[in-house]
C-alpha cells in the first residue's frame, strides 16, 4: 500500500510482502517496518533518498543504506527550517546529527516521521500501536476514494423510494409514449388527405385523435408531477435522516476531521444534487432508453436507409461521454471542494461573530470569502472549459448526419421512392431520437455528479463512530469509582495527548487538575465523559470498562460544564433543563439558585424565558458559565466535570461560586480543571500533568514542598497578584 | 450532596392576601405577614405565566406555582398589576406581512387594538405550550395563543415566517 504517487505524506506498509524489494531485503528477520519518508533532494540537488523507520533503527537509503543509527542510540529527532528547504537532525548520545534534506513540500511527511521518531526512542511508545493509528488514517483516506459502485449503494440506500419511485418512472414513459402519436398523425394527414386532397372524413378523426392524445398527455402530466413532489421530499429526507442521524451518533474525534462548512455541504449541496439525479436524470434513463428504443423500430419501418444515416452520429456521442466519464469527477470534486470552503468561510464568520469583531478582523474575513469565491469561480470556468473540449464536436457529428437525411431523404421523395409525409413524420421522428440520445449523455454527466455526491455522503455514512459500545453494555447506577488504568491517547495518530496516564479517584473525591496548556487535562476528561476513547488502557467506572457501560447510563449520570460553554439558541429555561428531560419549573429555578443564576436571570425582563442568542451570545462569558454549571447541577450527577468553572468570573463571583462549589461537589466524584489555583482550595488532592503525563500528586502543602512544577505554578501566580497590587498601589499614589 | 428542591421557597395561595395593588407593585399579606411594595415578577412569563415569584425589595418571599388560586379578589388585583408589568398584545388577525427594506413589516389586529411593526425573519417562537411568540425589532413582544384558531389567511401569512 505504499503510495508511491503521495510523497509529501508519510509512508505506510501494512505487511513485509508490501515493502519495495530494497528496503524488504536490508530488514532482520524480527525487524518492522514503522514509515518511510522519501526526500526531494541528494545534498544540493534534485534526487530521491529514503529515510526509513523501523521498530530497531532509522536508515537512510540511497540504492545501499548510507547512514543506520539504532533507535537506541538517539536522543531527540528535530527539523531544521531554511527558505526553501528543512534539514532532518538526530541528537545521538556522540552529539547532532544532520541526516537528510529536502525541500517544504515534503515537510508534513517529515514532521509526521520526527513525531514517530520521538514517540518511539524518547516516549517509549509501543511501535506497534503507533503503526495501528497509521494505517487505521491510512484506510478511511482511501475508503473516500472508493465510489466505483456508489450508485448502486445509493439506489439499495433509497429502498424505502423504490415503489414511488418505479411508479413515477412508469408514467414519465407513458407520458412521452403518447408524445410519439402526433408525428404518425401528421403523416395521415399528409399522406391520405393533404397530398390527394380526399378522405375529408379521415380528417376529423385526424383532429379528434390529437385532442384526445393531448387530453391524456395533460392528465399523466399532472400525475407525473404529483409523484415526482412526493418522491422529491421522500428522497431529501430519507438521506438527510440518515447523514444527519450519522453525525449524531459520531464521536467527537470525527468532528475534527471536517469543518463545519463540509458537513452543512454534505447534508445540503449534496442531497439536492442526489435529489435533483434521482427525480430528474435517473428516470430520463429510463424514459430515454424507452423512446430511443420505440422511436428506433418506427425509424427503421419508415426508412432503413435513413435510419442508418441517423445513427452515425451515435459512437461519437458514446466517445464523448466516456472521456467525459473519465475526467469529470476530477473537475465537479474540486469545484465543491472549493464551494464548501466558501461554505466554511461564511459559518466561521457566523460562529465567530464575537471573536471577529472584537479583534477588528471584518476586513480579513471578507477578504478571505471574496478569495474563496474568486477560487470558486475558477473552479468553474475549469468546468466550463473542460466540458466545451467535448461537447460542441458531439453536437457537430449530429448536425452532419440531420443534413445528410435531409439531403438523401429529399432525393428519394423527389424520385417517388419515399412518400412526403413519411419524410415529414421521419425527420420529425429523428428529432424526437435524438432528443433522448442526447439526454441520455446528459444523463452521464448529472450521473457523474450524483455520483460524487452521492460518496461525499457515504463517506459520512461509512465512518466507524469511534466510540464503541459493547454489545453487553450495562445500564448501572454508579457510585463514580473512577480509573484511569495506563492510558494513551492521540487525535491525530501521530502526537500523543496522553501517555501513559494512571489515576485512581474514589467515590465522592474531589481532585483538581492542574498543568500548563496542552499537558492534557482537557484531552483526559474528553476520555472519561466517552467522548473519545483510549488507544491504549482503559478507564474504568466502579471497576467497570466504559465500552461495557452503556452511554446513556454514563450521560445521564455524569456531567461536565466547559470552559467556555456554548449555548443552544433557545431559552435560558431550554438550556438549564438540558440536564434532566421533563424537568419542572421549579427544579429550573432551584439548580439556577444553586449555580448562583438565578438573581442575574430574574434582572433580565424575560427572566428564564429569555433567549440567549446564538451560542448564547446574549449572554456575558460568566453567565454562560452559570447557566452551564445550572444545567450540570440538574441532573444531580455522580460524576462532576469542571473545566476552568470561575475563568469567566470576576474576583468577587469567583469567590462566592468557589465557595458554592465547596458545597456542591460534597459527596461527587468531582475532578475540577483550574489555572486560578485558589479554586481548588477545599479539594481533596492535586494532580499536577505535564506533557500528556501525571508529573505530581498530592495535597498543596505536600507540592509546595516537592519544589516541582506545581510550586512553579503557585510561585507564578503569587508573582502575578503581587505585580497587580504594586500597580493598583502606585496608582493610588500617582493620583 | 445538598437538595436542589430545598432552595426553593413555595407559597401556599390558601395562605396569600393581596390586599393593595399599585401600577407594578401590590401590598400583600404573606402567611400572616403584611408585605408592602411587593412585585410580583413572572420566571418563566411566556412558557408559564402562571408562576410568580414574591419579590419585597431584594428579599425573595417565595414561589407561586399559580397565582390564578388566590382568592377572586386577589387574583384580580394581582392581574392589574401583572397587565402592566407584562404588557403582550395578543394577534387576533394578521392582515399582511411585506417585506421592507430588509425587514418584515406585520399589520395585525390585537387584542389592545391594530397595530403595525417590523421584524427579522427569525422573529417567531413556538412555546412547549402551544402558544407563539412574535419578537419585532424593539425587542417587544407579541403573543398568537392559538395559531389554530387565525382564520385561513392570517395562518398563511404566519406560516411564512414560522
Amino acid at each position: 500500500m505504499g503510495d508511491g504517487d503521495e510523497d509529501s505524506s508519510i509512508n505506510i506498509y501494512p505487511s513485509r510482502e508490501e515493502l519495495p524489494p530494497l528496503i524488504a531485503e536490508i530488514l532482520d528477520e524480527d525487524e518492522e517496518v514503522v514509515a518511510v519518508a522519501k526526500t526531494d533532494l541528494v545534498g544540493s540537488s534534485y534526487g530521491e533518498e529514503e529515510v526509513v523507520l523501523t521498530n530497531r533503527r532509522l536508515m537512510v537509503l540511497n540504492e545501499k543504506i548510507e547512514i543506520c543509527l539504532k533507535l537506541s542510540e538517539i536522543k531527540m529527532a528535530s527539523l531544521h527550517s531554511y527558505v526553501n528547504t528543512c534539514v532532518m537532525s538526530i541528537d545521538t548520545i556522540e552529539g547532532p546529527r544532520s541526516l537528510v534534506a529536502f525541500t517544504k513540500a515534503r515537510l508534513k511527511a517529515f514532521e509526521s516521521l520526527v513525531a514517530l521518531i520521538n514517540n518511539m526512542a524518547v516516549g517509549k511508545i509501543p511501535y506497534k500501536l503507533l503503526k495501528q493509528h497509521l494505517l487505521s488514517r491510512k484506510e478511511l483516506e482511501s475508503r473516500r476514494d472508493a465510489s466505483s459502485r456508489v450508485l448502486l449503494r445509493l439506489l439499495r440506500a433509497l429502498r424505502p423510494a423504490w415503489p414511488l419511485l418505479v411508479t413515477a418512472i412508469a408514467v414519465s414513459v407513458a407520458v412521452r409514449l403518447v408524445g410519439l402519436v402526433p408525428p404518425y398523425l401528421l403523416k395521415i394527414l399528409v399522406d391520405e388527405i393533404l397530398i390527394p386532397r380526399a378522405n375529408i372524413d379521415k380528417l376529423a378523426y385526424v383532429a379528434l385523435g390529437l385532442l384526445a392524445v393531448n387530453i391524456v398527455r395533460t392528465i399523466l402530466n399532472t400525475i407525473n408531477s404529483y409523484l415526482n413532489t412526493r418522491l422529491n421530499v421522500s428522497i431529501a429526507n430519507t438521506l438527510r435522516f440518515r447523514v444527519f442521524s450519522k453525525l449524531q451518533e459520531l464521536s467527537l474525534s470525527h468532528y475534527d476531521k471536517f469543518t463545519s462548512g463540509s458537513l452543512f455541504s454534505r447534508v445540503v449541496d449534496d442531497v439536492n444534487r442526489i435529489q435533483w439525479f434521482m427525480t430528474g436524470s435517473f428516470a430520463m434513463l429510463f424514459i430515454n432508453t424507452s423512446m430511443i428504443a420505440f422511436i428506433g423500430i418506427t425509424l427503421v419501418t419508415l426508412s432503413p436507409q435513413l435510419t442508418a444515416i441517423a445513427l452515425t452520429p451515435i459512437p461519437v456521442a458514446v466517445l464523448g461521454s466516456t472521456i467525459y466519464r473519465r475526467l469529470a469527477s476530477k473537475y465537479y470534486h474540486k469545484l465543491w471542494r472549493r464551494w464548501s470552503k466558501v461554505i466554511s468561510v461564511v459559518s466561521d464568520a457566523i460562529n465567530g461573530a464575537i471573536l471577529i469583531k472584537s479583534f477588528g478582523k471584518e476586513p480579513e474575513i471578507g477578504y478571505k470569502f471574496s478569495e474563496s469565491l474568486s477560487e470558486f469561480e475558477k473552479a468553474q470556468l475549469e468546468v466550463f472549459k473542460f466540458e466545451q473540449k467535448i461537447w460542441p464536436a458531439v453536437g457537430f457529428a449530429f448536425t452532419v448526419s440531420n443534413i445528410l437525411v435531409w439531403w438523401l431523404g429529399g432525393t428519394q421523395v423527389l424520385e417517388e421512392r419515399m412518400t412526403l409525409g413519411s419524410l415529414t413524420a421521419f425527420t420529425s421522428y429523428m428529432w424526437m431520437f435524438y432528443t433522448p440520445i442526447f439526454n441520455l449523455v446528459e444523463n452521464v454527466k448529472s450521473m457523474q455528479i450524483a455520483a460524487v455526491a452521492a460518496s461525499r455522503i457515504f463517506e459520512i455514512l461509512d465512518l466507524d463512530p469511534g466510540i464503541e459500545e459493547r454489545p453487553n453494555a450495562k445500564d448501572l447506577c454508579l457510585k463514580g469509582d473512577v480509573e484511569f488504568d495506563n492510558v494513551w491517547f492521540t487525535y491525530d495518530g501521530v502526537h500523543y495527548a496522553l501517555k501513559g496516564v494512571s489515576l485512581r479517584l474514589r467515590a465522592g473525591e474531589r481532585i483538581g487538575l492542574v498543568g500548563p496548556s496542552g499537558s492534557g487535562k482537557t484531552t483526559l476528561i474528553k476520555l472519561l465523559l466517552h467522548l473519545y476513547e483510549p488507544q491504549v488502557g482503559a478507564i474504568r467506572i466502579d471497576g467497570i470498562d466504559l465500552r461495557d457501560l452503556k452511554t446513556s447510563s454514563l450521560k445521564r449520570q455524569a456531567a461536565i460544564v466547559l470552559q467556555n460553554p456554548v449555548l443552544v439558541d433557545a431559552t435560558i429555561a431550554e438550556n438549564i433543563a438540558l440536564g434532566k428531560e421533563g424537568a419542572s419549573p421549579e427544579e429550573i429555578i432551584a439548580a439556577a439558585k444553586a449555580a448562583r443564576a438565578h438573581e442575574f436571570i430574574m434582572r433580565l425582563p424575560e427572566a428564564y424565558d429569555t433567549e440567549v442568542g446564538t451560542r448564547g451570545s446574549r449572554l456575558s462569558g460568566g453567565e454562560r458559565a452559570r447557566i452551564a454549571l445550572a444545567a450540570a447541577l440538574l441532573k444531580d450527577p455522580r460524576i462532576l466535570v469542571l473545566d476552568e468553572p470561575t475563568a469567566a468570573l470576576d474576583a468577587l463571583t469567583e469567590d462566592e461560586v468557589t465557595e458554592e462549589l465547596e458545597r456542591l461537589t460534597r459527596g461527587r466524584t468531582t475532578i475540577i480543571i483550574a489555572h486560578r489555583l485558589s479554586t481548588l482550595r477545599f479539594v481533596d488532592r492535586i494532580v499536577v500533568m505535564d506533557k500528556g503525563m501525571v508529573v505530581e500528586e498530592g495535597s498543596h502543602d505536600q507540592l509546595i514542598k516537592r519544589e516541582g512544577l506545581y510550586r512553579k505554578l503557585w510561585e507564578a501566580q503569587l508573582r502575578g497578584l503581587v505585580r497587580v497590587n504594586q500597580v493598583s498601589v502606585s496608582g493610588r499614589h500617582a493620583r | 450532596m445538598p437538595d436542589n428542591a430545598s432552595r426553593v421557597k413555595l407559597l401556599d395561595p390558601r395562605r396569600i392576601r393581596v390586599l393593595e395593588a399599585r401600577l407594578d407593585s401590590i401590598d400583600v399579606e404573606v402567611e400572616g405577614k403584611v408585605y408592602c411594595g411587593v412585585r410580583p415578577k413572572r420566571p418563566f412569563p411566556h412558557s408559564h405565566p402562571e408562576i410568580l415569584i414574591l419579590y419585597c425589595g431584594e428579599e425573595e418571599l417565595g414561589l407561586l406555582r399559580d397565582y390564578r388560586r388566590l382568592d377572586a379578589h386577589s387574583r384580580e388585583l394581582m392581574e392589574r398589576v401583572l397587565s402592566i408589568m407584562y404588557f403582550v398584545p395578543k394577534i387576533r388577525k394578521i392582515y399582511s406581512i411585506k417585506m421592507v427594506k430588509g425587514r418584515y413589516e406585520w399589520k395585525v389586529l390585537t387584542d389592545k387594538g391594530e397595530v403595525v411593526f417590523q421584524t427579522w425573519s427569525k422573529c417567531v417562537r413556538v412555546l412547549p405550550n402551544g402558544r407563539l411568540t412574535v419578537r419585532d425589532v424593539d425587542g417587544r413582544v407579541y403573543y398568537v395563543e392559538r395559531p389554530d384558531e387565525l382564520d385561513p389567511r392570517s395562518r398563511l401569512l404566519l406560516s411564512m415566517l414560522l
